[in-house]
């Protein structure tokens, strides 16, 4: 095990330098000016293009460039935003929050509904209900996000006029900051209104989270079955039947913890669609996290905006994955065993 | 020489007839097929049966509502948007740069993920896990960062599109045509083959070759509807197909401003790429459950 962790976090570093390589190449052929490419200074002074040149050793040559450069990273110096002129690690980490909750939210509803509709769909020996729920998924998974989005807001946003269909919360009430997850914090305020701010940022994210959830809700509910289906064919739930155990007894107890492990798999494989939906959503429903950064820097040609984006959701996406890659293989025997038997 | 029927056999269908014949008993499946085929054509003459130019503005017929609705005119059948424009024929012009561009993408895609992804599955150890782990970064960065990141470079454009889904795209095919080959490589025809004495090309050509091209049709369908989605989502965030242009996505995004008062404006390009995404998962999944009693 340890050798395959190892494995693991060489793997993830390798690929971490190649998208600092990636990125270093890519900030030479932005069209500005390769300091505030770099640093994001727009007009600086003769002293900080002094200091510049010396952090990132412009003067060398390419090797020791890049070798500044991922120093500078490293050291979590991302430069400066050359709109606001703010730091974009402080930008990130007043964004990233945000973001998290809206996927944590919509993974959420995603395993919770998907996960029973799946067994619901492979149980079922109905023709029309299982026609039904793979049309449905087969919709799901075909459906462009925005216009789901925007169909979504416009529907119960508007005409009905359920759900706030922008922001994260009421700009009425003020939340101090704590976690910068909104939805914790206006629990933890001790201001009088805290219980109606909580409520009213559920309400601001049931729209988002619901069309984020539309893709990975169907891809849950295919997999599942289809795993399902193999599992009930299997010898040891023949075995459970001849038993006599109740069939939710053998569902809950011997299928589902077999039929969750290629959901994993499959969870950790949609990541990157799945920030690139995220994006589109956080756009539309104005909610202010990293994607709708990253949307309004490319607007405005922010460099550094788009590389401090770019390179922490990217790296985010590479270390989540091979942690889903580690989960997986630490909950599923079989895989385990190939472990031993690989060189 | 006269063929002579010896035996009294049934007829004995070819593996491709047996695919088509399980193919064509799903029937939504068979409906998704002739919806592709009808796209492809109208990807390929819209421009000619379309009655008005992309372009074209008619200063009576401002948001004018589809032609079912007692207010719309037959004249411009889906209605017009807020300067004028059949919405019908911009749609007929849009096909083909978001159809015929997603088709185009994932040829090259395939095409790149082909070649890297058979060699780095024919080889093994070290160098077949730099090839294969060395666009494992670039699968790490979503589609939308990818363009985000050459809009950066090169600015917004139709042209740009093609790269930066293509750059995210080819990693797909690399590793799922390295996984296949690497697992085709593990079976004991292939030790057989090897025994007579194949070198690695003709095992590589005529034993494994015919064995995965069925992963790489099912990549393919998977590609060319993530295709669609990722052309129309960036033409709709503004970075990829601009302004005037009839994509889809861009549509969508031209109608925003009218969503209220005309919401057909949005409605309908994206039913256009609802069907066409859902045709293209309909013929995937139909040869996805046509070739799997092969396949097992």
């Amino acid at each position: 095990m340890i050798r395959y962790l190892i494995r693991r976090l060489n793997l993830f570093l390798a690929t971490s330098l190649i998208l600092f390589i990636v990125m270093f190449i890519a900030v030479s052929k932005f069209p500005v000016d390769r300091i505030a490419a770099l640093t994001g200074v727009q007009q600086p002074t003769a002293q900080q293009i002094t200091r510049i040149t010396q952090d990132y050793r412009l003067n060398d040559g390419q090797i020791s460039q890049f070798i500044a450069y991922l120093q500078q990273r490293l050291d979590g110096d991302l430069g400066l935003s050359s709109t606001s002129q703010n730091l974009i690690l402080d930008e990130l980490t007043a964004v990233l929050p945000a973001s998290f909750e809206l996927g944590f939210f919509a993974g959420l509803i995603a395993v919770l509904f998907g996960i029973p509709l799946g067994v619901l769909a492979s149980l079922s020996t109905n023709k029309i209900t299982q026609h039904s729920i793979m049309a449905i998924t087969l919709t799901g998974y075909s459906i462009p996000v925005f216009w789901l989005g925007l169909t979504l807001s416009l529907w119960f946003g508007v005409q009905l006029g359920w759900l706030p269909i922008s922001g994260q919360i009421n700009l009425l009430y003020e939340i101090d900051s704590v976690t910068g997850f909104l939805l914790i914090d206006t629990l933890l305020s001790d201001s009088k209104y805290a219980l109606s701010a909580f409520l009213d940022a559920l309400q601001h994210i049931i729209l988002p989270a619901v069309t984020l959830a539309v893709l990975p809700f169907t891809v849950v509910v295919r997999i599942t079955r289809s795993a399902m289906m193999t599992i009930m064919e299997e010898t040891y739930i023949k075995a459970a039947e001849a038993r006599g155990l109740h069939t939710s007894t053998i569902v809950m107890r011997h299928a589902l913890p077999n039929a969750f492990i290629p959901v994993l798999k499959n969870l950790g494989l949609m990541l990157g669609a799945f920030a690139s939906y995220a994006m589109v959503v956080e756009v539309i429903f104005s909610w202010p996290g990293v994607g709708a950064w990253l949307v309004s820097g490319i607007y405005q040609r922010d460099y550094t905006v788009i590389q401090g984006g770019i390179l922490s959701v990217a790296l985010l996406i590479i270390f989540l994955s091979i942690l889903i890659e580690i989960m997986h293989t630490a909950l599923n025997p079989i895989s385990r065993k190939e472990l031993y038997a690989a060189n | 020489m006269p063929q002579i029927k010896i035996y009294q056999e049934d007829h004995i269908p070819s593996p491709a007839s047996r695919i088509w014949s399980a193919f064509t008993d799903n029937p939504f499946a068979f409906a998704g097929l002739w919806a592709v085929v009808s796209l492809l054509l109208l990807a390929l003459f819209g421009p000619f049966i379309a009655p008005y130019s992309p372009e074209h503005q008619d200063p009576h017929a401002l948001l004018l509502a589809p032609s079912w609705d007692p207010a719309g005119t037959v004249e411009h059948f889906l209605g017009t948007d807020d300067l004028g424009r059949d919405i019908f024929s911009r749609l007929l012009h849009g096909a083909h740069l978001t159809f015929g561009m997603a088709l185009g993408i994932v040829i090259t895609a395939l095409f790149l993920g082909f070649i890297i992804g058979s060699i780095s599955g024919m080889m093994k150890g070290l160098k077949s896990s730099i090839l294969s782990h060395l666009l494992d970064a670039l699968l790490s960065i979503p589609s939308l960062l990818m363009a985000i990141l050459v809009v950066a470079i090169t600015g917004p454009g139709l042209s740009n599109v093609f790269w930066a889904v293509g750059i995210a795209l080819t990693p797909q095919f690399v590793r799922a045509i390295h996984q296949a080959v690497h697992e085709e490589l593990q079976k004991e025809y292939v030790t057989a083959a090897r025994l007579d004495g194949a070198n690695p090309l003709q095992i590589f050509w005529y034993v494994i070759l015919p064995n995965i091209s069925d992963t790489m049709i099912i990549q393919t369908t998977l590609g060319i509807s993530a295709a669609i989605l990722d052309i129309a989502a960036l033409g709709f965030l503004n970075l990829g197909a601009q302004a005037p242009s009839p994509e889809w996505g861009a549509m969508v995004s031209q109608g925003m401003d009218n969503l209220l008062t005309a919401p057909w404006t949005v409605t309908i390009p994206g039913v256009a790429i609802l069907c066409s995404v859902l045709a293209i998962n309909l013929v995937g999944d139909g040869l996805r459950s046509a070739l799997s009693p092969i396949r097992n």
